[in-house]
């Protein structure tokens, strides 16, 4: 994927017309393999824009720090950042017409975290970083499913392995058997707070782990809290997620919490679907866990 | 001089272990970091003294993530207090980079220093020995040098290894370094070896003048634009070796409870939050120009050097790919504030 061109393009007509304040989008860090958020705000500033294959952040994310100003905005967004941005105007953290959104059809990105790592003499095993990111390798929406300007050609799906696979396995397993599978996942959480920072979905204005009065998760590093923490997050993802895997690429510790969500995606689905958060903006429409039904199923209480 | 053979690693750990808990670099599953010898799982784990360093770095074996300090209890009319006393068993940390010991060395001011001691740290620090692993090749991120740390000799180390063809050299530097080796002094052994050449750094800063310089750009547009692909996590904090805030909080139920400290973070927006609601830093801008004033400015005029030894692992793993060399270098050409 190379937009760079064409991204320039749309952002200096965007910013010299005064259409928008400011455009979210990329710029080049350090090394070739370093692709980094960037807002450019003048027509000067838009040389630095890049849009190419380290463009792997979802920074529909980005908007929250905006969601009290005036600014009209400009982002790019990739399929996947797309659901991002619907789940923001579901959640009313920004208005449709503040925004210009420009979409870009995604043949997939690599990861230039991953990349870093592997260039940084941190890691043993040097495996030539030239594959998609892992997010990418079951990508079920390289199209952008909400946008003001398109960017490139419609690409083909690429996900078709079964996302919930991994999901019955764990179900399967007997419950001493799962206590360990995740013991063992979360003991190692240094709780950073990174999956909850790069999460969309999580646009409350003061967190849940950061209340103090009442302090609802202890701060320990200790199995209880971590599972706590977990729990919390992951529950507070059912019928958010839009699935940009951006948590899991940013956890430093590895865990795989793609895993924890999917899972709340399925019992979502198979208790309110089919649904699937953030795939078309509709105003008006909330994620099945917003509203009340009195028929909602309850089986699971 | 004194060279242990790489087969003989093991051997050492084992021996060293039946009087200190000896933490090494290891790759444990998906992470790497200092773990204790003592939970090493052949089938699991794999040592890494051949690697240029972990994400995570050793400062949790002297300042863990999480304490206890002590706990209470009220009997009747009695309030019972109990000092946590953990069981200070001495500890060896071996294998760790000379930018890592200059970690310790800043935590070490921070504890030791400027008029008061910290008697978890300092019981912790005076049962610790060091036994670095000099660094002869910097990493595609390294700048120790740049931060006047010295990647072949470190001033803390207790004892120095230096790979060799073949192992290390054992180069006993103090005391308790002596005091470590007669434990496995029939496992070394006495030859004669070259030592391998210190190769060039791919990154340097120039910090010169760069604390002063800081003073006068508390507003500088700088902040905003570098702050703008921060996302506010606490990776780079907990992953350093110097950052060394923390928080002291309590767990109570009913009668009882304890208070223990944990670490903390100031790019959490809880770091700062007052009782009363206001918050003094609660933009991301704020709060990451603190972290970088911190860093750069506050800790040099209070102990006069800065809190970053140049290791590389917050450029390394920043999402979105902040790097401290980049603001050396803003501040060091920026105009204002000379």
């Amino acid at each position: 994927m190379n937009y760079t061109q064409e991204i320039r393009e749309i952002a200096a007509r965007l910013l010299e017309n005064g259409q928008v304040d400011m455009v979210i989008a990329w710029e080049k860090g350090d090394h070739e393999y370093q692709t980094i958020p960037f807002i450019a705000r003048t027509v000067d500033e838009v040389g630095r824009i890049v849009c190419d294959e380290y463009s792997i952040h979802n920074l529909s994310n980005s908007l929250l720090r905006y969601r009290d100003g005036k600014e009209k905005i400009a982002i790019v967004v990739k399929g996947c950042d797309s659901r991002g941005i619907v789940r923001l105007l579901e959640d009313n953290q920004i208005k449709r017409d503040r925004l210009y959104i420009i979409g870009v059809a995604c043949d997939g990105v690599k990861d230039p975290l991953r990349a870093m790592k592997q260039h940084s003499g941190f890691e043993r095993i040097q495996t030539p970083e030239d594959g998609l990111a892992a997010k990418c390798l079951d990508c079920r929406q390289p199209n952008p499913v909400i946008y003001d300007e398109m960017v490139g050609e419609e690409q083909p799906i690429r996900g078709e392995t079964d996302r919930f696979a991994r999901i019955a396995e764990i179900e399967q397993m007997s419950a001493d058997e799962r206590y360990r599978f995740f013991e063992d996942m979360l003991s190692r959480c240094i709780r950073c707070y990174a999956c909850r920072q790069a999460c969309v979905a999580c646009n409350c204005r003061t967190c849940i782990f950061d209340e103090t009065r009442p302090q609802w998760v202890g701060r320990e590093t200790s199995i209880s809290d971590n599972f706590m923490y977990h729990l919390v997050r992951a529950s507070h993802m059912a019928g958010r997620c839009v699935e940009c895997g951006e948590c899991e690429r940013v956890c430093p510790v590895n865990i795989p919490l793609m895993l924890i969500n999917r899972k709340l995606i399925k019992d979502v689905n198979e208790f309110f679907g089919p649904y699937e958060a953030g795939m078309e903006y509709v105003e008006g429409n909330k994620p099945p866990l917003s509203v009340y039904k009195e028929n909602d199923p309850d089986d699971f209480l | 001089m004194k060279v242990l053979k790489m087969s003989k690693i093991e051997q050492v750990l084992d021996r060293l272990a039946q009087q200190a808990d000896v933490y090494v670099p290891m790759l444990r599953g998906q992470q790497t970091g200092f773990f204790s010898w003592n939970t090493y799982d052949e089938g699991y784990d794999d040592l890494m003294f051949d690697i240029l360093n972990v994400y995570q770095s050793p400062k949790h074996v002297i300042l863990p993530q999480t304490e206890k300090m002590y706990s209470f209890s009220q009997e009747g009319q009695e309030i019972k207090i109990d000092v946590e006393a953990e069981e200070m068993t001495p500890k060896i940390i071996m294998g760790i980079r000379s930018c890592d010991v200059r970690g310790i060395e800043h935590l070490d001011d921070v504890f030791l220093t400027k008029g008061y001691v910290d008697q978890f740290y300092k019981a912790r620090r005076d049962k610790t020995t060091i036994i670095a692993n000099a660094c002869y090749n910097p990493g595609t991120n390294c700048f120790c040098e740049s931060m006047g740390v010295n990647p072949t000799d470190s001033e803390a180390a207790d004892i120095i290894m230096r790979e060799v063809n073949g192992g290390y050299v054992w180069d006993v530097k103090t005391e308790k370094g002596e005091a470590v080796t007669k434990q496995i002094e029939d496992l070394l052994e006495e030859q004669e070896v070259e030592l391998f050449p210190l190769k060039p750094f791919l990154r340097k800063v120039n910090y010169e003048g760069v604390a002063e310089k800081l003073k006068d750009m508390f507003e500088d547009p700088m902040w905003e634009k570098f702050s703008e692909p921060c996302q506010t996590c606490g990776i780079c904090t907990y992953l350093c070796p110097t950052c060394y805030c923390f928080d002291i909080q309590v767990k109570a139920w009913g009668d009882e409870g304890y208070r223990f400290r944990c670490w903390d973070s100031c790019m959490y927006r809880e770091y700062t939050q007052m009782a009363g609601g206001h918050n003094p830093r609660e933009a991301a801008k704020e709060r990451f120009r603190n972290r970088f004033l911190h860093k750069l400015q506050f800790f040099t005029e209070r102990y006069g050097r800065p809190l970053c030894t140049g290791c590389g692992r917050c450029i390394v793993v920043c999402p979105g790919g902040v790097s401290i060399i980049k603001i050396i270098d803003t501040v060091k050409e920026a105009e204002t504030g000379a």
